[in-house]
């Protein structure tokens, strides 16, 4: 197992790193870049453009700009935005918190959801509840979100005035918890309603194939409570599936709900990150990247970790 | 979704790309005689201001975001700004220096130019130090040293600047610079930053030390910005508001939601379509202030190829009477009618506003007249109904920025009165960061020479120079050695070309006024240009917030020292 968990460590350094090297390219061969942004203004010459590109190091050869970058990301040093003259790191500090509120209250509230009516729609399949769960969930799965977002705001922030309208907390205001967790609602009721649909679809589909395996018939003879069965037995092998599909959100938790949080103003990691792509901001497009992508390949190793612990079956080679 | 959402963000850009800033935007003592007294004003109190795009820097020298001046104007000044008027008047000087004055002097060649400033007594930095005339020298020397500034208009024609004393700055120019009145718009404090490496690396670049009515207290990235008071503002009455927060929005549409709602009581950059909806609420009002931006089609009049060779023709516009004919099929007014809510004026210059406004209006919308003008010049229709000569048909392509609903509404409106007279025209949209891009590297369109008819808006600073030679001047035409030019028409006009030099080599305003007047009216008659509209710069508010007061060249802030909330 050790060997095993080292041994896709060391197969995803090659992988990072040809990650790394495409997103750098794709980065730069999109039109426009990071000095578009002045160009709009007539007094800006070939001269300020010739100089700007010295100060923020694009002039040097392509190979020599990523080396570079690679080098002092690897220590530690991520650069700075080329249009807020802020370290990267400094920006990545000042939206996580606010993306990790948001993505891992929808996490939690995705999973408390999801998993009592996913084994409640399996257990009563066909029943006027499984019918009724399966079809919400299949139209909140078919939302896009941006519409179910604008929608919640106009009912619950425009029409009836429960909630406002977007933002972490309101402007000017000192700290109050209930006041951030009001702002909190929406954006997170609009992530969840549309994952719940995905995650109790997944349970139901494999909580059904459990239940009609021959070791829930010999569980059953051998008197164990009905309880027992079903949340030992069956959902901890049902839940094999929704391992994978639950790890691989956690890049989420970093990377943002791109979406909503345009939507909603919240100034998290995906806003940064859209931002900075609009900007052409290398700098933090590079930093965010290689994050995200880290995260992906670490949550993909967990899923596979974690499908060994859940069932004994499956074995690493 | 994710596309989708790009898209939704890119529209929001693409308004962004078109409101550039009014280059003199900035804050000011408001000229205080017109701010009349409709009621006397309250102290105190918050200003909610939404902003649907957020100010990634709020040091001005590397700003590149029309959003930053709209906070800076609370908390930066300079030594003059611009009155609606096109009227330069003093902020931090005590007069603007003249040649009448005699405190601005063309030396005896008529080659140089020397400007004396003097500073008002008592005016402090928000921190209480006093500024003084280094602050002037210092504030050139920032914007030609830092190498990250956005440009450096103004202070690379400065040779020296001496210093008499404190309250005294003498610029030595090494050209006649006219514009030189607005040349030191933002002062950078000497003695905060003096001893800065990079200055990019402070906290300056998020909480700027200024002279104006407020400070920055602070800064929250995409959150909100809040300024408080100045206890240090040199007019002593001023601001009546306690603070002022810009408060971020994820676009216009919200900011708009939000005003309705009452969480905010002001918001910045509407667009004309949203404005029917502010009017029938009694409780909100609008600010339109007609701005020097104009939209226009350009027309090429040289071959369409990458580096196309400026004297080559164009087979379909190089005929001036195609040109004529697409001018007179364009309704100019119905467009403004249906589509912008009669919020914009029809386009007849690239300098609608100021001393040297140009308004002899381009000739009305009149198809049959198109009509005529391609018979007479032997355009003659085909079966299909579009028109061919010598074996050229008149098809055109048609560009604009990817995502901007009134722009293609735009195109469809004209693909189809064109079509009308027998031109066809393709609509061949690009995002406006490569549309507009303003390099040959950035592959822009009107830098190569590949397009035929491109739509976009620019706005001119308020001395025109800065746009009439760059823009129209035959030697400003971008090729392969040099790209730099932005006469996209390729236009090439040997007497333009005179006049604009005369204008260029004088302060007289009256003849620099009748030159570009000149190059203007041989613009038109070339018929290189459709000037589609004069746009506006809308913006919205509550009732209660009172104060305000429109500037063409500047943003709404400019006189937030005079705001205040009805209680």
């Amino acid at each position: 197992m050790g060997r095993y968990v080292l041994r896709r460590l060391l197969q995803a350094l090659p992988l990072l790193f040809a990650i790394s090297v495409a997103s750098f390219a794709i980065l730069k061969a999109t039109p426009g870049g990071p000095l578009a942004a002045y160009e709009g203004n007539p007094s800006f010459t070939e001269e300020d453009r010739l100089r700007l590109e010295h100060a923020f190091g694009l002039d040097r050869p392509l190979p020599v700009q990523y080396l570079s970058w690679l080098g002092s990301f690897l220590t530690g040093d991520w650069g700075y935005g080329f249009a807020s003259h802020q370290p990267v790191l400094t920006l990545i500090g000042e939206r996580l918190p606010n993306t990790l509120t948001l993505m891992a209250t929808v996490f939690v509230v995705v999973l408390l959801l999801a998993i009592p009516i996913g084994v409640t729609t399996a257990l009563r399949q066909y029943s006027v509840f499984d019918h009724v769960v399966t079809g919400t969930t299949f139209a909140f799965l078919s939302t896009p979100t941006f519409w179910l977002g604008l929608l919640l705001i106009i009912v619950f922030g425009l029409q009836l005035r429960w909630l406002p309208l977007g933002g972490v907390q309101t402007p000017g205001a000192e700290f109050d918890i209930g006041d951030r967790l009001r702002h909190l609602i929406l954006p997170v009721a609009t992530i969840s309603l549309v994952q719940v649909g995905s995650h109790v679809r997944f349970l139901r589909a494999s909580m059904l194939e459990t239940i009609g395996q021959d070791y829930m018939r010999t569980a059953r003879a051998k008197g164990l409570a009905e309880r027992v069965v079903v949340l030992r037995h069956a959902l901890k092998n049902a839940a094999i599936p929704l391992v994978t599909v639950v790890a691989l959100d956690i890049p989420e938790l970093f990377v943002g709900a791109l979406v909503t949080e345009q939507i909603f103003g919240w100034p998290g990691m995906g806003r940064l990150f859209l931002d900075a792509a609009f900007r052409s901001d290398y700098p933090v497009l590079q930093g965010i990247l290689a994050v995200s992508s880290t995260l992906i390949v670490l949550s993909n190793l967990l899923a596979d970790v974690a499908y060994g612990y859940l069932d004994p079956r499956i074995r690493y080679s | 979704m994710r596309r989708l959402a790009i898209a939704l963000a890119a529209f929001g850009l693409v308004i962004a790309a078109c409101g550039q800033p009014a280059p003199g935007a900035g804050t000011s003592a408001a000229p205080s005689a017109t701010v009349a007294a409709t009621a006397s004003p309250t102290r105190g109190g918050t200003a909610i201001v939404a902003i649907w795009q957020f100010p990634a820097t709020l040091a001005a020298h590397y700003a590149n975001q029309t959003v930053t001046t709209i906070v800076d104007n609370g908390v930066l000044e300079g030594l003059a700004a611009t009155a609606t008027d096109g009227q330069y008047y003093p902020t931090l000087a005590t007069e603007i220096p003249t040649l009448a004055n005699g405190a601005a002097k063309v030396s005896t060649d008529g080659k140089k130019l020397d400007v004396t400033w003097k500073l008002k007594s008592g005016v402090k930095w928000s921190d209480g130090e006093p500024l003084t005339s280094a602050d002037i020298k210092y504030t050139w020397e920032i914007w030609m040293k830092d190498p990250k500034v956005n440009n450096r208009t103004g202070f690379s024609e400065i040779e020296s600047i001496d210093l008499p004393d404190d309250a005294t700055a003498v610029v030595h120019y090494k050209s006649v610079y006219a514009a030189y009145p607005l040349n030191f718009f933002w002062l950078m404090p000497k003695h905060l930053l003096e001893k800065e490496a990079d200055i990019s690396k402070t906290d300056y670049v998020r909480r700027p030390l200024g002279t104006g009515p407020f400070k920055v207290t602070e800064f929250k990235t995409d959150e909100s910005i809040t300024l408080e008071k100045n206890p240090n503002y040199r007019d002593a009455g001023k601001p009546y508001l306690d603070k002022v927060i810009f408060k971020s929005v994820p676009s216009s549409q919200v900011g708009l939601a939000q005003l309705k709602a009452g969480e905010v009581h002001a918001m910045w950059n509407l667009t004309e379509a949203q404005t029917p909806d502010v009017e029938k609420e009694s409780t909100l009002a609008l600010l339109v202030v007609q701005g020097p931006t104009v939209e226009r089609i350009e027309l090429n009049t040289a071959q369409n190829k990458e580096y196309t060779d400026p004297n080559s023709t164009h087979p379909v516009l190089g005929d001036i009477a195609m040109r004529k004919a697409l001018l007179y099929a364009t309704p100019k007014q119905q467009i403004i009618d249906k589509l912008l809510f009669g919020k914009a004026k029809p386009g007849s210059s690239p300098v609608s506003q100021g001393w040297a406004a140009y308004k002899e209006p381009q000739e009305g919308y009149d198809p049959k007249k198109a009509n005529d003008v391609l018979d007479a010049a032997g355009w003659t229709k085909g079966s299909d109904g579009i028109r061919t000569k010598g074996g050229v048909r008149a098809s055109l392509t048609y560009a604009t920025t990817t995502g901007d609903q009134l722009r293609e509404r735009v195109q469809q409106v004209l693909v189809e009165e064109w079509k009308a007279i027998g031109v066809e025209v393709k609509i061949q949209n690009q995002p406006s960061s490569v549309l507009l891009a303003g390099s040959c590297t950035g592959k822009d369109p009107r830098k190569l020479g590949t397009f035929d008819l491109l739509m976009y808006a620019s706005t001119p600073e308020i001395d025109p120079h800065s746009t009439i030679l760059p823009r129209y001047h035959s030697k400003q035409i971008p090729t392969q050695a040099d790209c730099s030019g932005q006469n996209y028409t390729r236009f090439k006009n040997p007497e333009a070309d005179k006049a604009i030099e005369e204008a260029g080599g004088t302060l007289d305003a009256e003849k620099r006024k009748a030159a570009y007047a000149k190059v203007m009216k041989a613009l038109n008659d070339a018929y290189v240009i459709i000037w589609m509209y004069d746009r506006a710069n809308i913006d919205a508010r509550v009732t209660g917030l009172q104060g305000w007061q429109g500037n063409t060249w500047q943003r709404f802030t400019w006189n937030v020292q005079d705001w205040w909330l009805k209680k």
